[in-house]
């Protein structure tokens, strides 16, 4: 089967019988580059419009040798450069100057300095697109593959070896005859008469009508439609390339189905406690009211570090490193009391730990940023901090 | 081809006196004759490595990113470190068909349309990174600045956007650059066939070229403006890569040299990438007298160039980084060079800076075996470079409580012995359906390829 | 080939004298009023002539280095201009005089008391950086000698032998000059402002230099050109690369600006940024856009076309009008130290275009009245001149 199409492949393109059209244009082959710019100067010379030169490369001084004009492509480049330039400054300085400001970095909403590589690479690349696109399909009026030439012995060489030139029947000044001897008189290595193929009428008389045609556009514009019809519409909500449309979760202020009360928004439940966080007994109560528990932690190194870490971040910012009060924010906030007075010292932990958690005055309520653990273990650290700045005597004796 | 004392003859390009059907019949004959063992056990190999990469690529889409070894606080390693490895050996591509044909160095012809397809194919590769790394990567088109239902834009600020767009950009003018350099050829392979199935594919492709010096003329002109294009396209791709990092405040990524350095950093590795393969091709498809020892020899020198711009660059860094007198700035250099990941460093200095030196020899320069040997360690070497500037500025920065190790995982590798696998799978492909040198350039600078006489034009 | 030797009138010097000696006059009456304004624009003078001496030798370094063919009938002018390279050591000796002027490190009650130049002092301290201003002219001076002795020599015999002892210098001098450009710029101009750093800054005068040099060579061919010195076979199409060369080095020096400039706004960090609000105060703000447009935007636009590179006319504006950028550049690098919160420019910075032009006209007459305006024997020149579009 697959040999059955390759030989289909064959015969539509490999064929070469002899031609039955009109005769299109007489052509010439030359062996060496100044044959070929001799005869592009005379034959642009004597008058003929409608001929041109083939070769494998481009030539220098062809050009100049068929008094061709220069080429105006260059200005296509640059116009579709400026307008890549001027989409991408616009292009940026609404979306993010107008549509929809963000603050980044702390930056006004648009700014030249990083706009300027979109800028850039988008002149690149409108630049480029567009001069191909107008390279192939505007100057050049590519693709032409049923151009007569296509598909000759001439054709052959010319994109390999030689050097090729040809007049078109359609010129003004063509004569058959003139233009073959004009050719030898170059050198030529070999004329050709290139004739046009010639195309069968075929049953209708509008190309449109054709059945093959119709049904053709009918059945491409079916699977079009169908298969934009899957992408768009089925594959793009598959899960999980769903584009976050539709998600497993309640928007807020929504009607519930499933609550009884209708809210989506639920309180937890009564009871509930956050982890680490059993609510203390004795909230918003005096001090006097409350039961001394003892220091459940023991006084290790470990416990020590510990409170130590936590009662510089939390509690040093307002009671200073040494507990004296002699923040570092200096007075920016009002100054706690020293925590090594009599008072403060002759406290038993809990009444501590009730300030702690209960907040006192300015003092706020640490409840909820300091664990219950951490809590007890500041306070072992706070009895190590009192007793630095009032040491007994043996403590000073080297024991 | 002495390099005797009229320095007013260029060294031939072709050795020995080729005439066009000769070159035509040398460069098309893989694209017309049946593949080789050699090819097959090659393409086998790669693919292979390809096929572990997709497997490894697989899995990371179906559970997941974490299968990697990012991790805070190295959240960019190896996605990024391939990412800017392979977008750096696309510019050597670029760099010789449109820098060299700038500056009219005819010795690219030889060279040229590999590199440029080198190029594409380097570029494809590094394109996947950026596309796999972002997380849900099935919402990659959020990338792109469209209006879509969350009435949301992208950050323009951001040097992750402007990398989509200078990759797209790059990606686009390469590929086209590359396509419209192959029309001629196309049309010569159209009209030199005797398989009905290929006349049909390069009749399509070649659009109907048909060699008119009308056409030429256009043609002649849009192909400089493209190059003269892509130059600039190409040191910007790489300056906004390096923008990624050079525009953070990482000790060892914020340095205002970052943008030249990664370019010539990246036309240093790709050159290493452009000769290693290079050399390997010129043997198996027998082209050594297009692919010269003359060609491999200046491309060596370019080496030797910008490797030693790279050092610089090094030199640079570390001056500063003392000059400065930022504590975190000079320790993120100490901890590169003596650090947990200093044993990546020194290979990094090694094989950039150390035996690219080996080069000012013309000994050293016109031996192939001991110039693949240092162009693979460039190879690596640039690629370890990416790894220490990626991992250890990440691995420690200002907050010593932050610090961590990074360690790779298997799929990492995987995806990395896949992109390598991608890269040579579409290079032994183009190797055999499209022609490896370009036909019509080599042809044009052949000796008598060009008119003796000088016709003064009329008309300019 | 016949020797085309015209001498340059002695009008050029007599014009060149009067200049110099009034830009030195104005210069050292500046001196008398406002010293360390006068160092200032004597470090101004200092590194303009450095881009131009030694950047002229870069070049002569780089055709040998590259093999290029094109530049060949141009080589002589530009080795002419690097003659201003010996003269640089002459000119860096009043320098010396005003480091107490000029940086801020080499005042010892300022560093005691500044941790960060403390931290520097190993390397911004006057002996270290006297040995190394030194040992780079010493490099410039016995590579410039070399090099272009060897070229003068080949003269007489066109020998092939002197362009391979030129190609192995210029090999080893490139790496040296990359080197000693990026010390000098650092010494003598980053460290104005010695708390603040930048790795690319190095990168940035080299560009400028690059650019300068082009611009100079060219400027310098053009009026030869025109005042038949310079041999009729070369043709117009032969300035094209001068030109092309000129403008890609100006985007090339525009993209490293451009890098240094957004990487520093994008992290903002403030160690780094106040260099750049220093260049945005009051009257920097203009002279800061007029450097984008000078130096970038106009020249980009006029000599992006094919055309405008081989348009003798066009360059004959643009070389000078590109030295000029350059001489705008170094202003905006060096002067923000002296002229805190607004651009200054009186009297006194006159001295610069008189000083610079008329040196260089000076020493461009004296030195070619004893070469050949072209390498006449070079092996290499024919290629050169037989070079069409």
């Amino acid at each position: 089967m697959f040999g059955r199409i390759l030989n289909k492949f064959n015969e539509e393109f490999l064929k070469s019988e002899p031609r039955k059209g009109e005769l299109f244009a007489v052509s010439a082959l030359y062996d060496t580059p100044d044959q070929i710019i001799t005869a592009a100067e005379k034959v642009s010379g004597s008058g003929y419009r409608k001929f041109d030169v083939l070769t494998p490369y481009p030539m220098h001084g062809l050009d100049a040798a068929m008094r061709l004009r220069e080429t105006k492509i260059g200005w296509v480049g640059l116009l579709a450069g400026m307008s890549g330039t001027t989409l991408a400054f616009v292009m940026i300085w609404w979306m993010v100057g107008i549509d929809y400001k963000n603050v980044i970095g702390g930056k006004p909403f648009f700014n030249i300095p990083p706009s300027i590589p979109i800028m850039f690479e988008l002149t690149i690349l409108l630049s480029a697109l567009t001069l191909v696109a107008f390279l192939i399909a505007v100057f050049n009026k590519l693709p032409s593959n049923a151009n007569p030439l296509m598909d000759t012995e001439f054709m052959k060489h010319v994109t390999s070896d030689k050097f090729g030139i040809y007049i078109e029947a359609k010129d003004p000044k063509f004569n058959q005859s003139e233009v073959k001897t004009l050719f030898s008189s170059f050198g030529a290595s070999k004329i050709y008469d290139i004739n046009s193929v010639a195309y069968d009428e075929g049953k209708t008389k509008n190309p449109i009508l054709d059945f093959k045609f119709i049904g053709n556009i009918i059945g491409i514009g079916i699977v079009t439609a169908l298969v934009s019809y899957f992408i768009l519409n089925v594959l793009l909500f598959l899960p999980p390339f769903n584009w976050m449309h539709h998600q497993a979760k309640v928007l807020p202020q929504t009607e519930s189905k499933f609550f009884k009360d209708g809210f989506s928004m639920r309180k937890p439940v009564e009871g509930t406690v956050a982890r680490g966080f059993i609510p203390y007994e004795f909230k918003g109560m005096h001090d006097t009211m409350i039961v001394e528990t003892p220091n459940p932690l023991p006084v290790t190194k470990k416990v020590l570090e510990r409170g130590k870490n936590r009662f510089d971040i939390y509690c040093s910012p307002c009671h200073g490193y040494y507990g004296k009060g002699d923040s570092r924010l200096r007075g920016q906030f009002p100054v706690p009391p020293t925590l090594h007075s009599e008072k403060v010292r002759n406290w038993k932990d809990a009444n501590i730990y009730h300030v702690i958690t209960n907040g006192q005055n300015v003092m706020p309520s640490y409840e909820k940023s300091i664990s219950r653990d951490d809590r007890w273990a500041i306070i072992h650290y706070l009895r190590v901090l009192q007793r630095s700045q009032n040491a007994p005597d043996s403590d000073l004796e080297g024991k | 081809m002495s390099l005797d004392a009229t320095f007013t003859r260029e060294i031939p390009l072709i050795e020995g006196r080729s005439s066009f059907k000769e070159i035509d019949d040398v460069i098309a004959k893989p694209v017309e004759s049946k593949p080789t063992i050699k090819w097959w056990i090659a393409i086998g190999i790669s693919s292979t490595a390809l096929l572990i990469g997709a497997v490894c690529l697989g899995l990371t889409f179906w559970y997941g990113v974490g299968l990697w070894g990012n991790n805070q606080p190295v959240g960019w390693a190896f996605d990024i470190i391939n990412f800017v490895f392979w977008i750096g050996i696309g510019h050597a591509g670029t760099l010789i068909s449109a820098i060299l044909f700038l500056f009219r160095q005819k010795w690219r012809t030889g060279i040229a349309r590999f590199a440029e397809a080198m190029t594409v194919f380097a570029v494809m590769t590094a394109g996947l990174f950026p596309a796999i790394h972002t997380g849900r990567p099935w919402l990659d088109g959020y990338l792109l600045p469209y209006p879509n239902q969350h009435n949301l834009w992208v950050n323009f600020t951001s040097p992750l956007l402007w990398d989509v767009f200078a990759v797209s950009t790059y990606f686009t003018v390469s590929f086209v650059f590359w396509y419209v350099g192959l029309i001629p050829d196309l049309a010569t392979l159209r009209d030199r066939t005797t398989s009905g199935i290929k006349k049909a594919i390069y009749t399509v492709l070649s659009l109907g070229w048909r060699g008119s010096n009308r056409h030429w003329q256009h043609y002649e002109r849009v192909y400089l403006i493209l190059a003269g294009l892509s130059t600039p396209l190409v040191l910007s791709v790489h300056t906004i890569v390096s923008f990624d990092f050079a525009v953070s405040v990482i000790p060892g990524w914020h340095t205002t040299i970052f943008p030249p350095y990664f370019v010539a950093g990246a036309i240093f590795s790709g050159f290493g990438m452009v000769s290693t393969v290079l050399i390997i091709v010129r043997k198996v498809f027998d082209m050594e007298h297009i692919i010269t020892v003359n060609t491999l020899e200046k491309m060596n020198k370019i080496l030797l160039a910008t490797g030693t711009m790279v050092g610089y660059a090094y030199g640079m860094e570390f001056f500063i980084a003392w000059y400065s007198g930022n504590p975190v700035e000079q320790f993120a250099f100490i901890n590169r060079a003596f650090g947990p990941y200093a044993w990546a460093y020194w290979i990094m200095i090694s094989c950039n800076v150390l035996f690219p030196q080996l080069f000012w020899f013309k000994k050293i320069r016109r031996n192939i075996p001991i110039t693949f040997v240092i162009v693979i360690l460039v190879n690596v070497g640039m690629w370890f470079e990416r790894f220490v500037i990626i991992v250890t500025s990440l691995h420690r920065d200002y907050l010593p409580t932050s610090w961590a190790m990074y360690y790779p995982t298997m799929y990492d590798i995987g995806i990395l012995l896949g992109s390598f696998g991608l890269f040579f799978t579409l290079i032994l492909l183009f190797a055999r359906t499209l022609p490896v040198v370009s036909m019509a350039e080599l042809k044009a600078v052949t000796e008598n390829a060009q008119p003796k006489h000088h016709h003064n034009g009329t008309v300019e | 080939m016949d020797n085309i030797k015209k001498s340059l009138p002695d009008s050029v010097n007599k014009k060149g004298g009067i200049m110099l000696l009034s830009g030195v006059i104005i210069l050292l009456a500046a001196f008398v009023f406002e010293p360390q304004r006068a160092f200032f624009d004597y470090l101004w003078i200092y590194m303009f002539l450095v881009s131009i001496g030694v950047g002229s030798l870069a070049l002569v370094g780089l055709e040998y280095l590259v093999g290029a063919t094109w530049s060949t009938p141009f080589r002589r002018v530009t080795e002419i201009l690097a003659s201003l390279t010996p003269v640089l050591i002459i000119l860096v000796i009043p320098l010396f005089f005003g480091l107490h002027d000029l940086f801020h490190w080499t005042h010892h009650e300022v560093v005691e008391s500044d941790k960060i130049l403390q931290s520097k002092s190993p390397y911004l301290n006057v002996e270290f950086f006297s040995i190394r201003t030194a040992f780079c002219l010493l490099l410039w001076l016995v590579f410039f000698f070399m090099i272009t002795r060897n070229s003068e020599k080949q003269d007489l015999d066109g020998n092939p032998l002197y362009t391979k002892k030129n190609i192995m210098l210029s090999t080893i001098f490139t790496p040296f000059f990359v080197i000693t450009i990026t010390v000098t710029s650092i010494d003598w101009m980053m460290s104005l402002e010695p708390h603040w750093f930048s790795t690319i800054y190095g990168v940035y005068y080299f560009a400028g230099t690059v650019v300068a040099s082009f611009a100079a060579t060219t400027c310098a061919a053009v009026f030869l050109k025109e005042g038949g010195y310079l041999d009729p076979r070369i043709k117009n199409d032969s300035f094209y690369s001068l030109g092309t060369l000129m403008f890609g080095f100006n985007v090339f020096w525009a993209y490293i600006g451009f890098s240094q400039y957004l990487l520093i706004w994008y992290a903002d960090l403030p160690e780094e940024t106040f260099w750049l609000i220093h260049r945005w105060e009051g009257s920097w703000m203009f002279v800061s856009i007029a450097l984008l447009f000078v130096h970038f935007i106009i020249p980009f636009l006029v000599l992006v076309g094919r055309r405008a590179k081989t348009n003798i006319g066009l360059l004959k504006i643009m070389a000078p009008w590109m030295l000029f950028a350059h001489a705008l550049d170094l202003y905006w690098l060096i002067f923000p130290t002296y002229f805190k919160g607004n651009a200054g420019f009186s009297w006194p910075e006159l001295s610069f275009p008189l000083i610079v032009i008329g040196l260089t006209m000076i020493v461009f007459k004296t030195v070619s009245d004893r070469k050949n305006m072209i390498p006449v024997k070079d092996p290499k020149l024919q290629a050169g001149l037989d070079f069409h579009l």
